[in-house]
């Protein structure tokens, strides 16, 4: 058996987990499915794109750094595009779904999200086309570690990019004032007015994180995969698989709910067939919601 | 000081516009008293002290906190200007631990100061000390009004408003609750108690008021309030023998 799949499925279950933070994050403290998540991915990576070309431009062409595909720009460029698309989150946050929000009909603001993802995703093949690109075109050779597996560079500093990003966010929610104010927003909006808590804060703190995430989430796959308008859509429902599975509102759980959707996705193809990925995929979130109906971390509400 | 700390004039108030609950209300509490609100169900006794703490939308009438008028201050700077809120129900944060439910409701202290008010609070509930790690929604129901009281408590407030803390205790923990808030008054704080437990209440009170469909119908001093027997035919009714 070729053990293979298990990198495939990390790698695929990182970009899945890291999207899905954002979209936990947006559904237990804003308290709705937000839609437009993927495409969020989606103009991150365009954004960073249109960066490394500025970048590009205006300093000339850059050697990648040591074995990797891409060099210095791509990770000012993602940094920035990271902040950016934190940035647009807050923005159409501010223009759209804040004034839906103060209605208190969730679902018109779900809807609002259908709405944006397609504007947001057809704003993106007007300006880009629906051709494929990719941050560099060099082909990279996959390093053999034992026991059949093989690892590109690139794809070692995105599971190491990952892993910092996820230890990160997991100690920001944790131990830091804002994110301790938003864990207790999501579990009591009313009494987190009460003790002082800003809401407005909490709310800004969860969109500019979501997006960021989200963008390093579309820069990930814009390395390993490719970069196109309807990247984020076809992460869009593993994403909102990983958060459910992980147990709404739990950072870590988004993330293993990732791993675990990237995994048996991977484990499926070869394993049965690529035709299947999704069917096992979504038989394992079937699965283990009979067993633990709030996922993995997900606490019963009272 | 001379004048009250806590003053509400012909206080309006309700969720929906032109649905009032709260129908021009007037009362005040003084520095280090108990000051008890009672009244049938549905009077909007809860609703008032909601509508002082920001939390009930108010159409008319004010709210002053030591004389600064505080009517439409947003509900999460009520407690910068030193006005702390008790709930009935729902009143921790049931995933976070007992110590991170103390951390997050001491966000208005310095930096510097909370660890040690932290540990000033877990020295007044020393139940609270030998839970301090596990998740609040684990504790029983006193020991969540324990907490939510050492919550409210932390940040040092003026005024505190506490809406049935005996809801759904023993008879034990009543007794508890109730020495623990006239401990507080001797220490000088004032507390503004909502309570169906009128005789538990009335006994700790040093004066009450009687609110019937959000007005304030009867006032007067706590001890008398009790033997007052028109007060107690027409608003506590048969809970004055089922009380307690």
């Amino acid at each position: 058996m070729n053990l293979q799949f298990l990198v495939d499925g990390v790698l695929s279950g990182s970009m899945v987990g890291l999207g899905a933070i954002g979209i936990t994050l947006t559904y237990s403290i804003l308290r709705f499915s937000n839609f437009a998540h993927g495409d969020f991915m989606a103009w991150g990576t365009y954004a960073t794109l249109t960066l490394v070309g500025v970048i590009g431009a205006t300093f000339g062409a850059t050697a990648p750094l040591g074995p990797l595909s891409f060099g210095w720009p791509l990770i000012v460029a993602g940094l920035a595009g990271m902040v950016l698309t934190g940035l647009m989150a807050l923005a159409l946050d501010a223009v759209l779904f804040a004034r839906l929000r103060a209605r208190g009909q969730s679902i018109i603001v779900v809807m609002a999200s259908f709405g944006a993802s397609m504007a947001l995703r057809s704003l993106l093949e007007f300006t880009f086309t629906s051709r494929p690109t990719y941050f560099s075109r060099s082909i990279q050779m996959a390093m053999p570690v034992g026991w059949g597996i093989r690892i590109t560079p690139d794809q070692i500093v995105l599971l190491g990019m990952t892993v910092v990003l996820v230890t990160a966010m997991h100690l920001f929610m944790t131990r830091s004032r804002t994110g301790r104010e938003m864990q207790a927003y999501s579990q009591n909006a009313a009494l987190a007015r009460v003790v002082g808590i800003d809401v407005a804060r909490v709310v800004r703190a969860t969109w500019l994180l979501g997006g960021a995430l989200a963008c390093a989430a579309g820069i990930m796959v814009g390395v390993i995969v490719q970069i196109r308008p309807l990247m984020g859509l076809d992460l869009l429902l593993p994403m909102f698989a990983a958060a459910i599975l992980g147990g709404i509102g739990s950072v870590p759980g988004a993330v293993l709910g990732g791993l675990i959707i990237g995994l048996s996705e991977a484990g499926a193809v070869q394993l049965i067939g690529a035709e299947w990925r999704q069917a096992v995929a979504f038989v394992i979130l079937m699965a283990v919601l009979l067993v633990r109906p709030n996922g993995i971390f997900g606490v019963r509400e009272r | 000081m001379t004048g009250p700390i806590l003053q509400v004039d012909a206080l309006v108030a309700g969720y929906e516009p032109g649905l009032s609950i709260v129908r021009g209300a007037t009362m005040q509490a003084n520095a280090a008293e108990i000051v008890v609100i009672l009244g049938p169900n549905g009077a909007g006794k809860s609703s008032l002290i909601k509508a002082i703490a920001g939390l009930v939308p108010v159409t008319s009438g004010s709210v002053a906190l030591d004389g600064q008028e505080i009517t439409q201050v947003p509900a999460h700077q009520m407690v910068r200007r030193g006005l702390a809120f008790v709930p009935q129900t729902d009143n921790v944060f049931p995933l976070m631990s007992v110590q991170d439910n103390l951390r997050v409701s001491a966000g208005v202290l310095a930096r510097a100061e909370i660890a040690g008010r932290i540990d000033e609070m877990f020295q007044m509930f020393p139940d609270l000390a030998r839970q301090r790690r596990l998740p609040a929604g684990s504790l029983s129901g006193g020991q969540r009004q324990m907490l939510a009281a050492a919550r409210a408590l932390i940040v040092r407030p003026r005024v505190l408003m506490l809406d049935e803390p005996s809801a759904g205790l023993s008879p034990k923990f009543v007794e508890m609750v109730f020495a623990q808030l006239a401990e507080m008054r001797r220490a000088g704080l004032t507390i503004v108690l909502v309570e169906q437990n009128a005789r538990a209440a009335l006994a700790i009170g040093d004066r009450a008021y009687v609110l019937v469909e959000g007005r304030v119908a009867h006032e007067g001093p706590a001890a008398s309030l009790w033997h007052d027997p028109i007060i107690a035919e027409l608003y506590l009714g048969q809970r004055k023998e089922g009380a307690r």
